[in-house]
């Protein structure tokens, strides 16, 4: 019943209204410490310009497409079998659900310990947490086939293989396509507490990052405008690359636009 | 019949422990890697020390007061802007705003404010588990059948007792679903939180293990974690399978 610029105006009206709130109380508070918008939006334009904030970006969203890489690698093709078979499914699953309730951040003190404070840590991290998502979702896109196609490819004949690579494969398309998607958000997340944890215990060993780059504004010159804006990057990625792959999702399958 | 799945996963996970033992006796080193013999004596000491089951209840005591806020949060907003239009086209925009920036990215933050403690954790997990919560009532508030709350208005029932009695019940399998979700991202929120902010807790555990090389206490810790979250998941699910039988399907697996 709303015309489109009302539902905008009704939209809009509360973020404003915060924000005003918020400067308001940071002005009123007085102290030079205290976030408040403008600071926020000179802080971001410093950050940018001096082009730290890009390079810290582009060092996480390296690790993360590194390690989201390898996890997909392993878990597509582990995920298919499992799917496609009863008893490879049988005798993998223990193993997969019983690590997949222990949260990636928990075995960082494992990679820094095997691996040590750099990159190839933050990538076993950000692999770990992108396995499960993709894995689990690639077995139930599998199963998910209609028996009635597998049937079908069996009385034409087809071999194992080209029944993987001709109806599997297409068919668990979709679901697999749902699993990155998720994975990729849990490994972004995964990235930000690896990098702010090795931040906080390994003495600011400079291991680069958007989540060393905050805990450093935290622990070494307390600059909370810069933490805000560090934490609105981090939410503008994780918008940027959900929406990225799900574009990307609907322009490679576009019969199964979710 | 019913025997065989156990007896498989007894053998998988044999497996899985021989060719750990066949690493670790390789690497013969045991900070890198200890054998499964030394991890399983390094838990049973920690469990008899009661020191694992120290940090395990003040990570689970945690967790159950920030799902409480976290429900108590978003419940009646979520069923305020699945049931009112205009509501949530107020409300929507600034929460999508919000939802992007994980709970973990607060952490420097909310450190600042609330410093090393109890509130650091728990503010930050009432933050992981409040969107996927909120998210679950909107939705399931807006799937109820609307005839069903036409029937009941037709009836003369008032507004009140048709949330109550109408709109609850047919939204609760949502909910439950929701809750689950917002048991596994708190879950996973707060091994984060107490790594990096909290002087207790599992995830604390783990780093203070980790400093001292003490790799086969850090392994006994990590596997708590995965034991407890597996644990909650099951309770959740438990409690979804009791009181919403009728949607008993979707909780099979």
């Amino acid at each position: 019943m709303s015309d489109g610029t009302g539902r905008i105006a009704r939209g809009l009206a509360l973020p404003v209204a915060l924000l005003v709130v918020w400067q308001a109380w940071g002005v009123a508070s007085a102290s030079p410490r205290t976030p408040v918008p403008t600071h926020i939006v000179r802080a971001a334009i410093d950050l940018i310009g001096s082009g730290d904030l890009p390079l810290a970006i582009a060092q996480s969203l390296g690790r993360v497409f590194a390690g989201f890489a390898v996890a997909a690698v392993i878990a597509i093709p582990l995920g298919l079998a499992m799917g496609a078979s009863r008893a490879v499914e049988r005798n993998v699953d223990p193993v997969v659900e019983s690590f997949r309730p222990i949260a990636a951040i928990a075995i960082l003190p494992l990679a820094i310990l095997w691996l040590g404070t750099g990159t190839p840590a933050a990538v076993l991290i950000v692999a770990y947490a992108a396995f499960f998502p993709i894995v689990v979702n690639t077995v139930a896109g599998a199963k998910r086939i209609s028996p009635t196609l597998l049937r079908a490819a069996a009385t034409m004949g087809l071999s194992r293989f080209a029944t993987m690579r001709t109806v599997i494969v297409p068919g668990a398309l979709p679901a697999i396509g749902v699993g990155l998607r998720i994975g990729m958000g849990v490994a972004w997340t995964a990235i930000v507490a690896a990098e702010l944890a090795v931040g906080a215990k390994a003495g600011g060993g400079g291991s680069g990052g958007i989540g060393a780059m905050m805990f450093i504004f935290y622990a070494y010159s307390i600059e909370l405008n810069r933490i805000v804006v560090c934490m609105i990057a981090v939410g503008l990625v994780a918008l940027v690359l959900d929406r990225g792959l799900r574009a990307m999702m609907r322009r490679l399958m576009p019969w199964s636009a979710p | 019949m019913q025997l065989r799945p156990a007896l498989v996963y007894v053998r998988t996970m044999a497996v899985f422990v021989a060719v750990w033992w066949l690493v670790s006796a390789w690497t013969a080193n045991t900070v890198l890697l200890p054998s499964p013999r030394v991890v399983f004596e390094a838990l049973v000491d920690l469990a008899r020390d009661l020191e694992l089951f120290q940090h395990a209840g003040i990570s689970l005591g945690r967790m159950i007061v920030s799902l409480v806020v976290a429900c108590a949060l978003a419940l009646p907003l979520g069923f305020a802007m699945g049931l009112r239009r205009g509501f949530d086209e107020v409300v929507d925009p600034t929460l999508e705003l919000l939802r992007p920036i994980s709970g973990i990215a607060w952490i420097p933050l909310a450190l600042f404010i609330f410093g090393v403690g109890n509130a650091l954790p728990v503010f930050i997990m009432t933050y992981a588990a409040f969107f996927p919560i909120l998210l679950g009532t909107v939705a399931g508030v807006r799937g109820v059948d609307r005839r069903l709350v036409d029937a009941a208005r037709t009836m003369g029932v008032p507004r009140r007792t048709i949330v109550m009695r109408v709109v609850l019940p047919s939204a609760l399998p949502a909910l439950l679903v929701a809750l689950r979700l917002g048991v596994a991202s708190s879950w996973t929120a707060v091994i984060a939180a107490e790594l990096i902010g909290a002087p207790s807790g599992l995830g604390y555990a783990v780093e203070w293990y980790r400093e001292l090389l003490m790799t086969p206490q850090v392994m006994s810790f990590i596997a708590m974690i995965g034991v407890l979250g597996y644990a909650c998941d099951r309770t959740v699910r438990a409690v979804a399978q009791r009181f919403t039988p009728w949607a008993a399907d979707e909780w099979a697996r």
